[in-house]
């Protein structure tokens, strides 16, 4: 274990002089799901297959449509048949007619203009009227936005040195959409695995129906576009089985005796010896067949066309069938699209459903057990790419039949003319055809807006913001993957749970807690997901040579104990299961030799071309498990990841599906010779990058560990490099960043030191003052002052003149200093003549910050700065697209520094948060025996319940590390019980001079005495979180308040007030502290002095009346007066005092003359003698006001 | 303070030429100073790129450490 050393000359060589290759190429394979699937749209998704585009645009249905104008010979009439092919996206380009050639358009640019990055997507569309020659016409279906680094990005295939030319990250990762100028990501969602039948049991399958029960197979058929269809099997209690498939998010129920029956014409014998097989001794499957075969017969259906004419005649609306097409064509459309789509050839399709009916009926008699859904087995990933090429194949579709609806609207009103070109022309011109912005408002808001579904769960939540807090947030939301939003309700948590079949796929550490706790996980950094599309024709080949035998049902009539072969989905043939084993080691065995083959480029004669990804999931006959067979997987979107296998010593790659039936050892003493095949190329490769990255984590208690994940995500640190040239909402950078010392291998695999993310500080875990308790930490003031996480905010405002203006106005409003303001010395100093401000000078809130000039008035307004008091950091001009006018949009960036005051949040990488207490003068703070200050001092306390050791073996590992000069790995896993960490670094701390155990004597800062314990200190490398108090602290005295109620608004941002709710109040009542709660919900709220009628006891009645129905004595101006003086006297009062004065006035008043003492009178009482004045709350007279609403009479008894 | 106030100004109104007089600015994609009049379209002369900095004052800038 020798110290990997910083690498600073390197790093230092590489930042100065970037090259063409990428310095950390593992960085590149964090977003690789996302821009391989991306690319599989457009280019080659495979060896032999050709771009996804294209087999979805094939996959379309050809439209025809009739005019109607029929005659004899052609019943319907003309016919015009559309359809699209060679859908193709260009690069991002200026769309310009003043360019030649059009601009490429980079990432950079559209960010800092708050643009989407897109490129056009065009298409041919065809059309035939009957038989005459086809005609083609080009489409252009809008403006397609592109993932960054994908195979149509303008940055693809770009290196560190010209990536940095065009203001990127040299080691940018893309995999993210520019949408609006914010970074979008779409996240990966988890899957059912594909073309694999699952048995599962709901009770809500129960409650579909009469006769429903909770049990059902199900598979979830890709077709070769990677759109999906899922299909169900429901076991009824008549002995029917129901096939469930949805059209148009439309549910449909078919038999599925007819569905068989429908595929290949089979008799009923030949569907009973399907299922059956040799297994006739199974009484409880023969007799269920039986029941299946019976009732079917109510269909009257015996034949292959009669039943293909019985689907199509049900199913001829929702297929949006052509009229000329008859009811058996409409079936086999029907059988096409929409059953076991992953299938071209009908008797592979009626093997699957046969395999179905059998899984079905071995699960319901306990012959094999339920699948588990929520198992990475039976799990893989929705890309992407997948999902984006989804969404577009539907818009295309759209358009089709868009297209199609145009027409049969005129065929009603009579105006069609399908010989007219004119008319066919304005008819395809008229549909709407912006696929890009469909796919703009899918990436801007995340909202799925389909007509099918798309086969999916959830219609909403679909993107994140990538958000540049720092380097490792930043990682993560490419590693993410969540299980649906339809979980997140669930009220089981059975989803959520930890599961084995998980293990190096999905991070067991790194998940947030709290709701999304489980469902929201982190793939481990290793694990890949498959995007090419493979070629299995040698595949298939080597299972025959290995003595599978093909053809069905025909081997399983003779043996009941064979086991199914299956492909990718599809039965390929039977074996019995000692040859089923064979066959899956020797395919394991000649996977590997083709790999290695691969390497050398040998490629000879019999080169057996054996998939690298394929999984050999052999499932071995158990009493009750997974149902055995050999089920074989060469698909996009799985889940695998790369172990050693023993034998060769060669990187095997694994699947999930295949890894719970073999045996893979982690450490080398888990090996067991002659039964361990496959060993773990690292016991770290199970943790996502960022659980990587927290030290010694192995020391630690694993909540711990979870909350480091989640801190390191939150941490100020360096977000990126290419600062100058971002544009976002806020930025967080720490200014003084450092390496840390301690760190594992992993660090310099994802070149984490370019985009530092905390300070090392030297720590003494003491009890000092008292000022770090409960988790709070002093700071060494002098450890402040050289810049101890020192950071600051970038907040980027875009100033838009032309927002309010309507589309076809002039521009009247433009950035300048007009004449009027030019003598104005104070404007010209901050204020350039263009009128933005000059990039460097101070801002506090309400300094000018620029000036407009209003060409209708003439006059020029000074709008002023909002916000904390900062620099302007840039100032961005921003021309407009059209480029025809006067500058309107202006980006302005501010800085605003932030040192770190108390009450900010800092946090160790061992889940140990505390908040800064109190910054402490380095001449009281403890010191030892050389003279070291600690910069950081936090409480023992802070350990014996969480138990971090870790952050101890930090301590004392840094501490020699920072003595010795060399970089310590703190890569897990690394110690055991005979060779401990305490002793390997306690040892290189006796080296140099130090106390083993990593303690040192102190001496109080204070007194200078020593103290009686000796003081753990070291080196840790501590976070500074962005949660600070300066956007935090809420204060006010008073303030704005709502005006119905005249109760403080609530939100930090308008000033409003805290809400002292139910529980405190009754606290403060069990505190019998009633002064301060009179003081709280009163006074300080909603105080207010209202008039109420002593007989009738309301406050609604008293109103003010017209002077003249008074005795007014004019001459004398107090009367008049009496009533706003009253108020301005009470109005700064507390109610005790009021009333006391109110008394006073009242008793006066009432000895002197016969009328109220205000000018006030009832109106219920048609007197003024008894009305006086009280303090309420003034929500009061609105519930009174509510009430008298409701005919309910509120009395006040006022003495 | 305010005499230093008065100097910038005096040294800003003879540091560029008139009032409303044209300003130079950098493009963001090729970093070269762009002239650009009040009224007219943004974009460098120079690449047509449609983004520009606005250069930081020539002025002396002093704050205050503390």
């Amino acid at each position: 274990m020798a110290p990997s050393g910083f690498k600073t000359l390197e790093r230092q060589a590489f930042a100065t002089n970037p090259g063409q290759k990428h310095e950390y190429p593992d960085t590149q394979k964090l977003t690789a799901p996302h821009i391989e699937s991306f690319n599989s749209i457009w280019e080659r998704a495979g060896p032999h297959t050709p771009p996804l585009i294209d087999i979805a645009v094939s996959l379309l249905e050809r439209q025809v449509i009739f005019d109607g104008k029929g005659n004899d010979g052609s019943p319907f009439g003309n016919k015009i048949k559309v359809w699209l092919s060679d859908v193709r996206l260009d690069h991002p380009t200026q769309s310009m007619r003043e360019e030649k050639g059009g601009r490429l358009v980079f990432p950079t640019e559209c960010r800092q203009r708050s643009a989407t990055y897109r490129g056009k997507l065009s298409g041919v569309l065809h059309y035939q009227v009957n038989d005459n020659p086809e005609m083609t016409e080009e489409r252009n279906f809008g403006q397609l936005p592109i993932m960054v680094r994908s195979n149509r990005c303008n940055l693809q295939g770009m290196g560190p040195s010209e990536l940095v030319r065009a203001h990127e990250e040299p080691d940018e990762m893309g995999g993210y959409f520019i949408v609006n100028g914010n970074e979008k990501v779409v996240r990966l969602l988890i899957a059912t695995r594909r073309n694999h039948v699952v048995s599962i049991q709901r009770p809500s399958y129960a409650n579909r129906g009469p006769g429903y029960t909770s049990w059902a197979t199900q598979i979830r058929c890709v077709r070769p576009d990677q759109t999906s269809q899922t299909l169900t099997m429901h076991y009824l209690t008549t002995g029917n089985l129901l096939v469930r498939f949805s059209i148009r998010k439309q549910e449909y129920l078919v038999p599925v005796a007819l569905l068989m029956r429908a595929l290949t014409g089979a008799s009923d014998r030949e569907i009973f010896s399907a299922i059956v097989g040799g297994d006739a001794e199974n009484i409880f499957v023969r007799d269920r067949v039986e029941l299946l075969l019976r009732a079917s017969k109510e269909h009257a259906v015996y034949t292959r066309e009669q039943a293909l004419a019985y689907l199509g005649d049900k199913f001829r609306v929702v297929m949006y069938a052509p009229e000329d097409m008859s009811n058996a064509d409409i079936g086999r459309l029907l059988l096409r699209q929409y059953i076991m789509v992953h299938l071209a050839d009908a008797r592979d399709k009626f093997n699957m459903l046969a395999h179905m009916v059998r899984k079905l009926y071995a699960a319901v008699s306990g012959e094999c057990q339920l699948d588990n859904p929520d198992t990475a087995q039976l799990q893989e990933v929705y890309m992407p790419g997948h999902l984006y090429l989804g969404l577009i194949k539907e818009k295309l579709e759209d358009y089709l039949l868009g297209i199609r609806a145009e027409i049969s609207r005129d065929v009603r009103n009579g105006k069609v003319d399908l010989y007219n070109t004119r008319y066919l022309a304005r008819v395809f011109s008229k549909v709407n055809v912006d696929i890009g912005l469909k796919c703009n408002y899918f990436l801007a808001t995340g909202n799925l807006v389909s007509r099918t579904g798309l086969d999916m769960q959830q219609m909403t939540g679909y993107t994140i913001i990538a958000e540049k807090l720092n380097y490792l947030r930043y990682l993560s939301h490419f590693r993410c993957i969540h299980r649906g939003a339809f979980f997140a309700e669930l009220k089981t948590t059975g989803v959520r749970k930890l599961l084995p079949e998980g293990w190096g796929f999905l991070c067991p550490v790194h998940t947030p807690d709290g709701s999304p706790c489980g469902l929201l996980n982190h793939l481990a950094h290793k694990c890949l997901l498959t995007t090419v599309v493979e070629d299995t024709s040698d595949v298939e080949k080597t299972l025959m040579r290995l003595g599978v035998e093909s053809g069905m049902p025909g081997p399983a009539l003779r043996d009941a104990g064979l086991l199914t072969v299956q492909l990718d989905g599809r039965i390929v043939g039977y074996c019995s299961e000692s040859v089923a084993r064979k066959v899956a080691e020797a395919l394991r065995a000649l996977k590997l030799q083709a790999q290695r083959m691969r390497e050398m480029r040998n490629r000879r004669a019999g080169f057996v071309d054996i998939p690298m990804t394929m999984e050999i999931g052999f499932v071995p006959i158990t009493h009750g498990g997974q149902l055995p067979g050999l089920y074989l997987f060469t698909t996009p979107a799985r889940l695998t990841r790369p172990v050693t296998h023993l034998a060769t010593q060669q990187t095997d790659i694994v699947g999930s599906f295949e890894q719970v039936y073999m045996e893979i050892a982690c450490l080398d003493g888990d090996v067991r010779p002659g039964v361990t095949t496959h060993q773990e190329v690292l016991p770290t490769h199970i943790l996502s990058a960022v659980a990587n990255f927290t030290p010694f984590c192995d020391f630690n208690q694993s909540p711990r560990n979870m909350y480091q994940c989640q801190m390191g995500k939150q941490t100020m640190g360096t977000p990126m490099l290419s600062l100058p040239y971002r544009t976002d909402n806020k930025l967080y950078r720490l200014q003084t960043g450092q390496t840390p010392i301690c760190r594992p291998r992993i660090y310099d695999d994802y070149g984490v030191d370019s985009y530092p993310n905390g300070t090392n500080a030297v720590v003494a875990v003491i009890s000092y003052t008292g000022y770090d308790m409960e988790d709070a930490m002093i700071l060494n003031k002098s450890a402040h002052e050289r810049g101890f996480g020192y950071g600051s905010i970038y907040k980027t405002e875009y100033v838009d003149l032309s927002q309010h203006r309507k589309s076809g106005d002039p521009i009247t409003k433009r950035f300048g200093l007009g004449p009027d303001v030019l003598g104005d010395a104070a404007l010209t100093e901050r204020i350039g003549f263009d009128g933005l401000p000059i990039p460097g000078i101070p801002v506090t809130d309400g300094d000018s910050l620029y000036a407009t000039i209003d060409d209708v008035r003439g006059r020029t307004r000074i709008s002023r700065y909002k916000g904390e008091k900062g620099y302007v950091e840039s100032v961005r001009l921003l021309g407009s697209a059209a480029d025809d006018g006067v500058l309107q949009v202006v980006a302005i960036t501010f800085r605003i520094p932030r040192s770190p005051i108390i009450g900010d949040k800092f946090s160790s990488r061992h889940g140990q948060k505390g908040v800064c207490s109190q910054k402490f003068p380095a001449v009281d703070m403890p010191f030892t025996e050389s003279g070291m200050q600690p910069d950081v001092i936090i409480n023992p306390h802070a350990f014996p319940s969480r138990m971090t050791i870790g952050m101890f073996v930090e301590s004392i590992a840094a501490k020699a590390g920072a003595l010795h000069g060399v970089c310590q790995d703190s890569t897990p896993f690394q110690f055991d019980e005979e060779h401990t960490a305490a002793d390997y670094f306690g040892e290189q701390l006796r080296k140099a001079g130090y106390n083993f155990h990593g303690s040192e004597p102190m001496y109080s800062g204070v007194t200078g005495q020593e103290m009686r314990a000796d003081i753990y200190i070291g080196v840790v490398y501590y976070q500074r979180l962005r949660h600070m108090v300066s956007d935090k602290y809420q204060v006010r005295t008073t303030g704005p308040i709502n005006s119905m109620t005249q109760q403080p608004i609530k939100g930090r941002k308008r000033g409003g007030g805290i809400r002292l709710g139910e529980m405190e109040r009754d606290a403060l009542i069990a505190h019998g502290t009633a002064y301060f709660l009179q003081d709280r919900l009163m006074n300080c709220s909603d105080y207010s002095l209202a008039y109420v009628c002593r007989c009738c006891g309301s406050v609604l009645a008293p109103i003010a009346v017209p002077a003249s129905s008074h005795i007014v004595d004019l001459s004398s101006p107090g009367t008049l007066d009496a009533k706003p003086r009253a108020s301005a006297q009470f109005a700064g009062l507390s109610a005790a005092e009021a009333r006391a004065i109110m008394s006073s006035i009242g008793s006066a008043a009432s000895g002197s003359v016969g009328r109220g003492p205000l000018d006030m009178m009832c109106r219920l009482c048609q007197n003024s003698e008894n009305i006086t004045m009280v303090a309420l709350p003034y929500v009061f007279r609105y519930l009174a006001t509510e009430l008298m609403s409701m005919n309910m009479k509120v009395k006040l008894e006022v003495k | 303070m305010s005499s230093q106030a008065q100097y910038g100004v005096q040294k800003s109104m003879t540091g560029v030429k008139k009032t409303g007089s044209q300003m130079s600015y950098l493009c963001a994609a090729c970093a070269k100073p762009t002239e650009i009049k009040p009224k007219e379209p943004i974009r460098c002369h120079d690449c047509g790129h449609r983004i520009l900095y606005k250069k930081r004052t020539p002025r002396m800038v002093q704050f205050e450490a503390r």
